[in-house]
């Protein structure tokens, strides 16, 4: 009897099984590595735009405060068509570039084109930075330096207003950690209302471009505060120290070329400059419903009394009807460009 | 070989055979199924970075003409305007505007630039947006034309549901309207 010789069909069905496993596990593994690839250059793409957005709001914080843009644009020589014109200061791994913005001059803003890059991806944005609409930096006390520890010996209140446009308490060069743990170092000494917001860092008030513009326009002296009655709000300019050593009233704009020394009673409805800094003694008190923006002085701040500050849109939109008066930098766009 | 050696010998083959067989159709389900999930997470995921972008160009108005952000805003879908060549103005069959919808009959988000649709997602099983003000609370779908401008935020929920899979892929973007009001 004639044997059949064996087909090997289990071989050929282990083979055809391998091939396919084979075929389905490489399917699998480009399937992830696909995956794994994007979700790598999303996480990429997402640092990028962070480090963009963080960028701009950095160039935009370090603006200076002022008027316009004109000297952003045409860079630190003031030459228009040269190298440097928009060159802005930006953080490491960033880079900023100004150039003025399409249509009319008005309002004044500019267009800053910012790259940021992560390892050796990169990515642009352009961020359209304009003036804040208010004046100042956002907050209620605007500091050129920071201030000191116990500056307030006496007592300030501070309130920012109402919940729906409220204002920072203090605005300043430097760390906002250290501008919070300022106003919590002054302890019960220092009442900011919940009204308020944070302290924001913030350029320093440009003293001398408005000390400039002060002088540009007819200003009153010390007579504009009045000792009694509703003052017209108008413009003073004070050359040197001022001392109030009784009660007065007064508004619009107050501008101390020099250091403030209350040692009476103050109320004011505006904004009160004082460049050499702001001492309001034992026994006296400050009540001001606008905004105090104080130079560098020693101490800047030292209130032995009672200071009131309080926001007043109306009283700074007066001060400002009376003479312009100068605006932080916000960006009031962006455009992703790539 | 006996006739018992035979049936034992085919019978275990046979075992064998199944289990393989069914290794490899567990094997081909799951290729499926991974395949559809990972589609279906590329698209959500497509859908939020494209919706990123239009939020974050919304209410580019480099020539100060007064242009908003947020032109229309309701539950089932928005329109952003963005000034993206300076001209000043708006230009309604262009990138220039840019409105997202959800319609739910048909289970599918689109987003429609100028004139044109374009969809984005189908099988959507769920679609919304929420309008969040400066503080992050809500305001009321659809924002009156007056309330416009108190809207600060965009939020997109997305949940889609490809065949074959059991569960959705989900996703949500809150977006800040970078223009100011």
């Amino acid at each position: 009897m004639r044997r059949r010789r064996p087909r090997g069909g289990a071989l050929v069905a282990a083979l055809a099984t391998l091939a396919f496993s084979a075929a389905l596990g490489a399917a699998l593994a480009d399937l992830a590595r696909t995956e794994l690839r994007l979700g790598a250059e999303r996480r990429l793409a997402s640092r990028l735009l962070g480090a963009l957005d963080a960028c701009v709001a950095d160039v935009a914080g370090a603006l200076p405060a002022g008027w316009d843009f004109a000297a952003l644009v045409t860079g630190p020589d003031g030459t228009p068509g040269t190298a440097d014109d928009g060159a802005l200061t930006a953080p490491a791994d960033c880079t900023a570039i100004a150039r003025a913005a399409p249509g009319g001059p008005a309002p004044d803003r500019v267009v800053v084109r910012v790259e940021a890059r992560v390892g050796a991806a990169r990515r642009h944005l352009d961020a359209l930075v304009r003036r804040a609409p208010e004046p100042g930096a956002g907050g209620l006390l605007w500091l050129s330096a920071p201030p000191e520890a116990g500056a307030i010996g006496g007592t300030a209140a501070i309130d920012g207003g109402d919940s729906d446009a409220p204002l920072a308490s203090l605005a300043a060069p430097g760390d906002p950690d250290a501008l919070d743990a300022w106003i919590a170092g002054e302890g019960a000494h220092l009442d900011v209302s919940p009204a308020t917001l944070a302290p924001v860092a913030g350029p320093a008030p440009p003293l001398d471009d408005l000390r400039s513009r002060v002088q540009a326009v007819p200003y009153a002296g010390t007579e504009a505060l009045v000792a009694s009655g509703a003052p017209a709000a108008v413009v003073a300019y004070v050359a040197g120290d001022l001392d109030v050593a009784d009660a007065r009233v007064g508004a619009g704009l107050l501008f101390v070329d020099g250091r403030l020394d209350v040692g009476g009673t103050l109320a004011f409805q505006g904004v009160i400059v004082a460049t050499g800094g702001l001492h309001v003694a034992s026994g006296a008190g400050l009540t001001l419903d606008g905004g105090l923006w104080l130079g560098v002085g020693s101490p800047a701040l030292a209130i032995e009394g009672a200071l009131v500050l309080r926001r007043s849109p109306g009283a700074v939109a007066a001060a400002d009807a009376l003479l312009p008066l100068p605006r932080r930098a916000v960006v009031a766009g962006t455009r992703d460009v790539g | 070989m006996t006739l018992a050696e035979l049936l034992v010998g085919t019978v275990l083959g046979l075992a064998v055979l199944a289990v393989l067989t069914s290794a490899v159709a567990v094997a081909g389900r799951m290729l499926i199924a991974a395949g559809a999930r990972a589609e279906g997470e590329d698209t959500a995921q497509l859908a939020m970075e494209a919706f990123r972008f239009d939020v974050r160009r919304a209410g580019w108005d480099p020539a100060a003409a007064g242009h908003a952000a947020l032109v229309d805003a309701r539950a089932d879908g928005l329109a952003l305007a963005a000034d993206l060549d300076g001209d000043g103005r708006i230009a309604t069959d262009s990138e220039e505007s840019v409105a997202w919808r959800c319609v739910t009959a048909s289970r599918r988000l689109s987003r429609i630039v100028g004139l044109q649709s374009m969809p984005l997602a189908d099988h959507a099983v769920g679609c919304a947006f929420r309008y969040l003000d400066r503080d992050g609370a809500a305001v009321a779908a659809p924002v009156a034309a007056a309330d416009l401008p108190r809207v600060r935020a965009v939020e997109l929920s997305l949940r889609l549901l490809p065949p074959g899979l059991s569960h959705p892929a989900s996703r949500f973007l809150l977006a800040a309207l970078r223009a100011a009001p």
